[in-house]
């Protein structure tokens, strides 16, 4: 059981830095075209077909990890946040290759591969420890509703994918007018918070390798169904140095950082969820890093990035992106339902006695199926093509994230996981 | 678009008013669409709608406000804000036993908690503001349909085969060009090519139509009226009596209880919580308890006489029985039994106490004392216990009188007289704590005073005392509606698969003078349809590349 | 096109029909606690005799229905005052029953000996009656008119002079 356990963290290891070299050669086919000495169409077509191979070599090392972990623990890894990540980072490979090969792409790895790669380095920040099932989870239904929904929502991120190029393709920096101005803005400020999101995981594991911990007390009140006052004192641990510092704590113990000794500031009552305190400071310190990542690009390449990434995009169709995006959305709707809706549904009918309980993850995943049903909507009419089409896909997508992730972390309900933090 | 309109086109067919493209020929009608050369819409192949009617009276205007794609899609919108207001707090229904909502809301949340119950948003999904907008979206999932369907069927039954030139060059996928050879041996080639393709071919001389897939055109309808089954599925269950019932019981093991306002009676063998084994569990967390599973075993009862009357006891007769599980409930006749929680509430069911007469030495019994309605008398022996009086939860109120704290058995005490050789007419009164903690904590010898000389009555072995630890909270349901919820569920899902993952094409060809003039059509997949007319040319001797073949790029 | 404008009224009428009751339904008070103005569940309860009565032998004359245990210290308090006014009112036509909370027989035939409480005494079973209507606090006193309507509902225990005041107001509106 444990030598599963020990494959299938290795493979991730491998898959990771496979998927990163995969990355790397299909930044070369987008970008170096014009360094090389071969002709742009050979030299993309070279370079893109050494990323695929690296990918789907990738790929087959995270099936390993599947598999092996499944082995290992008894039952399909879909159970906690980080098992579900990877899934997640898996099916998104998986609708990569069913894009990529169904339209000949060559370049649109160039961008899906550094999401997979940010969702498995967030998959690592949660505890990957093997989690025994609790009962509720414990069900055919259960495995068959996350791994069909994971399948569909990795298309919505392929869609994504094609969105975002199209946006950075098509964004006029000529312009002036006001809505030019406003075009790139949204494009930069798009791209600022795939930084950030770097930034966090840049803070997480810089920190984590080197160690850092402090420690809290903190008071909480609440009051329960029956009017009750309890108080409760519990102990929060920080991976992070605290610039917020939970409300109402005190502090056990704190590595200093930077000459700093003690938490700045106090994170405000009103911040109530599991581990609001911990949770603010990580994103203060994401924003941090991040806008510090943000900067250091900026000096280094002296000129916005979406303008930096634009002539590398030059020999790419936006028609055929606007096709590829809406595709990859059409195709990840029907699984999309049938996963987190009609599984979902039956699932819950056996495990709590009702399909639907208007439970936040249940709210949130009918918002998401709401949101791309107006978007296929949308699209029959005039004028929701290309642009502005792209842009829905990049909300949707955001609206997925949230579903997934902000939900477990911000809202508490029946879906919060094991070892959230 | 102008009230009169010519509607009569020049190939001689009249169309209805709202006629976007002639329905026999194709033909633009709208006069400045005709004279540009842009793509054509080919929505419901520009058909009228019927919502597209001149002077509409306010049944009209209703009728056209749902039958919109726009409202539609401002109807979902709302709806999604208005589900994530909800999410922002948990709703009342999240709580079992909320009392005084406000209240909650405000001490826990504050102000912010104050507003969201004081705007309803704490009660969003049961609101009427929500239900009226489901409403809305399933009236305009039917009107939308039925305004569409009808048209889209009748232009896609009645298709002509020779088009308007102007319709097969401004569709998406064109291509004009000189034909190799004979025309007609041509086409006639061609249409083979197509067949093979599972197209569906009809010729007139050298026009071509071919079509395939044309079922995923009814696609949206389908799900529509799957989405429709689905919500008047969830309606139906609260407006047809004994469709919908949501109760809750709780039962000590060996409890039997009726389940609310049924006819069935529920009982438990017993409650069980597994635990995870060692070798089940991973490194890191050996030696910690891990839930497995939570298990009543339970047997359902159906009365089948003095139901009703509370004067004697129902006739029961078993119909089923089945360890209840965290996903396995027993079901028995559209009736369902959950697990749904536990609590360890420790308590007596019965004990088996013995009479021991001091004087003699000698015990008598043991004799069976259940907590719940106990009988009034009991032989042991030479004696005669006479229950004078029980307390389930003992104690004593305000002025020292012994009272009961509450009906549960939670520290029961037994009054009794015992009446027998030796002993006065009247009898001697005895209190008597079962549970020996009780019996310290209250000094049952002390109250008993030159009784307790004389008797005591005690369990000899824990064999006498039947106890429950669990109390097992189960959720009992009643949901006729569930299987025309699930039938909506995969009429939605057919009707996404069909209209998503297939795709309608046709292709229009017409040869006049040598040249050429093709154009196809897709709802959705113009990638694959451009590869497959270029492919299909290919083999006819034409040699084009799939993207030249796509009418956008001459647009821009 | 007649036709299709009666089909088009048709289907309106249907989805109007069906949305305004989706929507009405939601106005509804939720859950089964009664309200003034609403009639009480039947009831079919054993008296301490062993005898059954029904809800409906009591129809025709104003009715206090209190439900009551002896785990509940208000309830206790109350009964002196209950058995007071029913002694004051009977000959009125006041009828007073009172409904024990599933308790064992015995417990309440020894409390009622004790107060020396003269008016009817149904015994609950299995918390049945008690849930139909939708209690949630001990004690629970529901004024009914004559009509078998319920014009009041107390929670909690009640003085001679509260129970005084709506026996007054049941009579006078009979």
């Amino acid at each position: 059981m444990t030598d599963w356990l020990q494959i299938s963290s290795n493979a991730v290891i491998v898959a990771f830095f496979l998927y990163c070299f995969s990355f790397i050669a299909y930044a070369v086919a987008v970008g170096g075209s014009r360094f090389s000495n071969r002709e742009p169409e050979v030299h993309r077509k070279r370079w893109g077909n050494i990323g695929l191979w690296l990918a789907a070599a990738g790929w087959a090392a995270h099936l390993v990890y599947f598999f092996a972990r499944w082995a290992g623990a008894g039952h399909i890894p879909v159970s906690n946040l980080y098992e579900f990540l990877m899934a997640l980072g898996i099916a998104m490979m998986l609708a990569f290759f069913v894009i990529r090969f169904a339209y000949r792409h060559p370049l649109l790895g160039a961008f899906a591969l550094p999401l997979t790669i940010i969702i498995v380095a967030y998959a690592s920040v949660f505890p990957s420890e093997v989690q025994p099932l609790v009962p509720a989870l414990n069900s055919i239904w259960l495995r068959l509703h996350v791994t069909t929904a994971v399948l569909g929502e990795a298309f919505f991120a392929v869609g994504f994918t094609a969105a975002l190029i199209l946006i950075l393709r098509v964004t006029d920096f000529s312009r002036t007018d006001k809505a030019g101005r406003r075009a790139r803005f949204w494009a930069e400020f798009t791209l600022v918070v795939i930084v950030i999101v770097i930034g966090f995981l840049v803070a997480v594991f810089g920190f984590r390798a080197a160690g850092y911990h402090a420690e809290f007390r903190q008071e909480t009140v609440t009051v329960d169904a029956r009017g009750n006052v309890i108080e409760q004192e519990s102990t929060v641990e920080y991976g992070l140095p605290p610039i917020f510092k939970p409300y109402n704590s005190e502090t056990v113990s704190m590595d200093p950082f930077l000459g700093m000794t003690e938490p700045l500031f106090e994170t405000p009552s009103w911040m109530n969820g599991v581990n609001a305190g911990r949770k603010w400071n990580t994103v203060v310190w994401s924003v941090i890093v991040g806008l510090l990542l943000y900067g250091l690009l900026r000096l280094i390449i002296r000129k916005p990035l979406a303008r930096a990434i634009q002539p590398a995009l030059d020999g790419i169709d936006p028609d055929d992106l606007d096709e590829i995006s809406y595709r990859a959305i059409a195709i990840g709707f029907p699984l999309f339902t049938l996963g987190a809706l009609v599984f979902a549904m039956i699932w819950a009918q056996i495990a709590w006695s009702r399909f639907w309980g208007w439970d936040p993850k249940e709210v949130w995943a009918l918002i998401t199926w709401l949101f791309y049903s107006a978007y296929l909507h949308l699209r029959l009419s005039r004028g929701w093509h290309g642009i502005r089409s792209a842009w829905l896909a990049v909300i949707g997508f955001l609206i997925v994230m949230f579903t997934l992730i902000g939900v477990n972390l911000l809202i508490a309900g029946l879906h919060s996981y094991a070892g959230v933090s | 678009m102008a009230l009169i309109q010519n509607t009569k086109c020049e190939c001689g067919h009249q169309n209805p008013v709202g006629t976007v493209l002639c329905e026999a020929c194709g033909k633009p009608l709208d006069e400045e669409l005709a004279a540009s050369d842009s793509v054509l819409e080919m929505r419901y192949d520009g058909m009228a709608r019927r919502s597209q009617k001149p002077h509409p009276n306010l049944i009209d205007r209703i009728w056209n406000f749902f039958s919109s794609v726009r409202v539609a899609v401002w109807l979902i919108l709302i709806t999604l804000v208005a589900a994530a207001l909800g999410t922002i707090f948990p709703q009342e229904s999240a709580f079992v036993n909320l009392t005084d909502p406000a209240a909650y809301y405000r001490e826990n949340y504050g102000t912010a908690g104050a507003i969201y119950h004081a705007l309803g948003l704490s009660r969003t999904f049961e609101s009427w503001w929500f239900i009226t907008l489901l409403v809305m979206i399933g009236a305009s999932l039917v009107i939308c349909s039925l305004d569409r369907v009808l048209p889209l069927y009748r232009a896609l039954t009645r298709q002509q085969v020779r088009k308007h030139p102007q319709f097969i060059t401004r569709q998406q996928v064109v291509y004009v060009g000189p034909v190799p050879g004979d025309a007609e041996e041509w086409t006639a080639r061609f249409a083979e090519i197509l067949r093979r393709k599972r197209y569906k071919v009809r010729t007139e001389g050298t026009a071509l139509l071919a079509e395939k897939n044309r079922f995923s055109r009814w696609g949206p309808y389908v799900i529509h009226i799957g989405l429709i089954v689905f919500l008047l599925a969830v309606l139906m269950r609260g407006v047809i009596p004994g469709w919908y019932m949501d109760e809750y019981v709780g039962l000590d093991d060996g409890e039997i209880e009726q389940i609310p306002r049924t006819n069935y009676f529920v009982k438990s063998l017993g409650f069980r919580i597994d635990f995870y084994s060692d070798e089940e569990l991973p490194e890191h967390l050996k030696g910690q308890l891990r839930v497995k599973q939570f298990t009543t075993k339970a047997v359902l009862y159906e009365c089948v006489a003095y139901c009703d009357d509370a004067t004697r006891d129902p006739e029961l007769r078993e119909v089923a029985s089945h360890d209840i599980r965290v996903n396995s409930p027993l079901s028995y006749k559209g009736l369902r039994l959950y697990q749904y929680d536990f609590a360890e509430t420790p308590r007596l069911i019965s004990v088996r106490p013995t009479l021991i007469d001091k004087r003699t030495g000698r015990s008598y019994g043991p004799f069976e004392l259940p907590m719940r309605d106990p009988p009034l008398t009991y032989s042991v022996g030479p004696f005669t216990l006479e229950l004078k009086d029980s307390f389930p939860e003992f104690g004593l109120d305000e002025n020292g009188e012994p009272v009961t704290l509450s009906r549960e058995p939670n520290a029961p005490a037994f009054v009794f007289v015992i009446k027998g050789p030796g002993l006065p007419e009247e009898g001697v009164p005895y209190l008597y704590f079962p549970r020996e903690a009780d019996r310290q904590r209250f000094g049952q010898d002390r109250i008993n005073g030159a009784a307790a000389e004389m008797f005591d009555i005690r369990v000899m072995s824990m064999e006498d005392v039947e106890f429950s630890t669990y109390t097992s909270y189960l959720n009992v349901r009643v949901d006729r509606g569930m299987p025309y919820v699930w039938t909506g569920a995969a009429i939605t899902m057919i009707g996404l698969v069909m209209g998503i993952y297939w795709n309608h094409r046709r292709i229009w060809l017409r040869i006049d003078d040598g040249v050429l003039s093709l154009g196809a059509h897709t709802n959705k997949n113009r990638f694959g349809l451009r590869a497959e007319v270029a492919a299909a040319l290919a083999k006819a001797g034409i040699e084009v590349d799939a993207k030249a073949l796509d009418n956008r790029r001459k647009e821009t | 096109m007649r036709r299709h404008k009666s089909v088009q009224y048709l289907i309106l009428a249907v989805m109007l029909l069906i949305g305004g009751y989706a929507v009405g339904r939601s106005f509804a008070s939720s859950g089964d606690v009664l309200r003034p103005g609403d009639k009480p569940p039947s009831f079919r309860l054993a008296d301490l005799q062993g005898e059954a009565h029904t809800l409906e032998e009591y129809a025709g004359n104003p009715l206090i229905l209190n439900f009551w245990g002896t785990f509940c210290p208000p309830c206790r308090e109350e009964m002196p005052a209950l058995q007071q006014q029913y002694e004051a009112w009977k000959d009125e036509g006041l009828q007073v029953v009172g409904i024990n909370l599933s308790e064992d027989r015995h417990r309440v035939e020894n409390f009622i000996r004790r107060i020396g409480v003269s008016f009817p005494i149904l015994l609950d079973t299995n918390r049945r009656t008690e849930r139909a209507f939708g209690l949630r606090e001990y004690p629970t006193t529901y004024f009914i008119d004559a009509n078998g309507v319920i014009r009041q509902i107390v929670s909690g225990p009640l003085t001679i002079e509260e129970i005084d005041e709506r026996v007054k107001s049941l009579l006078g509106s009979a």
